[in-house]
């Protein structure tokens, strides 16, 4: 099957490979996984607890060239949005930007996923941060 | 469920018709095609034994003197035929299959339907062989008996998968379904990594 130039370019030089620090309360992973293929993903967000933007997004993907170029254009767009505006991210813009065929539309769901799940965990931690918060003030 | 017949208006409870002898068109259901009972511990011989036989009854030469709409049911037949013997051979073609009869979507479910857990030992068992692919002719043995450990868990998973297929046929009770769907999941992601091992071997 032939992959678009998108897809190539982030697949032949994915931006922000690698990880953040998990136990971190203002990083948020999302670990998802597609069971029709068996392909796996994480991505994280570091994100400024002061402003709500997104500072630092980190991915890691063992799957097909799809999903890593869905993971990797993630991370981009990530950078520089609040954790209101990520949740906006819809996998069919990614399939948009990379012109993935109809049987690749699943890596930019895992993608989509990873966004929601990230975010998901960071506020979840945020939560449990409150109270801490309000006592230091 | 019989139709009646095509050709003559008869009845066709069969998949000829009893007073014509037309075929009729295929079932579309692989186990209703077949005759077979709906198991997912399926007798492997006898489902070798009714393909070979529908194969000569169903073969296109029989029907060229047959109308044209016999023609197409006899081509149809073969078709679903060949369908139905290449998934239901094989235990996991066969459990999926059951599964979207029964209203499961392998391809639709959310990562939400596997446990978190799973999802980081797969994820970290990926980046050990990532490491290991990178590594020189030392890390070749650690690979290998790697492979060797998700073989075995694919080997368990297989065994599980066993009983719980002879579980479903006695009752067909949908929580068993859910729970082959976990254990083929889990086996998907297994067996990827297998396939990892292997292309790690050739990239260096
Ligand atoms: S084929 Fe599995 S994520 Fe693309
Ligand atoms: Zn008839």
């Amino acid at each position: 099957m032939a992959y678009s130039d998108k897809v190539l370019d982030h697949y032949n030089n994915p931006r922000n490979v690698g990880s953040l620090d998990k136990s971190s309360p203002s990083v948020g992973t999302g670990m998802v996984g597609a069971p029709e293929c068996g392909d796996v993903m994480k991505l994280q967000i570091r994100v400024n607890d002061e402003s709500g933007i997104i500072e630092e997004a980190k991915f890691k993907t063992f799957g097909c060239g799809s999903a890593i170029a869905s993971s990797s254009l993630a991370t981009e767009w990530l950078k520089g949005k609040t954790v209101d505006q990520a949740l906006e991210i819809k996998n069919t813009d990614i399939v948009n930007e990379l012109s993935l065929p109809p049987v690749k539309i699943h890596c930019s769901v895992l993608a989509e996923d990873a966004i929601k799940a990230a975010i998901g965990d960071y506020r979840a931690k945020q939560s449990k941060q409150v109270p801490a918060a309000h006592a230091v003030v | 469920m019989s139709l009646p017949c095509w050709n003559c208006g008869g009845c066709a409870a069969s998949r000829f018709c009893d007073a014509c002898k037309a075929l009729q068109p295929p079932a579309h259901d692989f186990y209703e095609f077949l005759g077979m009972p709906r198991q997912l511990a399926l007798d492997a011989k006898e489902l070798e034994k009714r393909f070979y036989a529908l194969s000569r009854q169903l073969h296109p030469d029989l029907f060229s003197r047959k109308p044209v709409r016999e023609q197409e049911y006899a081509l149809e037949s073969s078709a679903v035929l060949n369908d139905a013997y290449r998934t239901l051979k094989d235990p996991i073609a066969r459990a999926l299959y059951v599964l979207k009869r029964e209203g499961f979507d392998i391809a639709e479910q959310g990562t939400k339907d596997v446990p978190p857990e799973l999802l980081e030992e797969v994820f970290d068992l990926n980046m050990a062989i990532e490491e290991l692919s990178e590594g020189d002719e030392s890390a070749r043995a650690q690979l290998e008996s790697a492979r060797h450990r998700f073989e075995v868990m694919r080997n368990e998973i297989d065994d599980a998968l066993q009983g719980k297929f002879a579980e479903w046929d006695v009752a067909h009770d949908r929580g068993k379904l859910d729970e082959i769907r976990g254990q083929l999941n889990r086996r998907k992601y297994i067996t990827n990594l297998i396939a990892r091992t292997d292309i790690a071997h050739v990239s260096d």
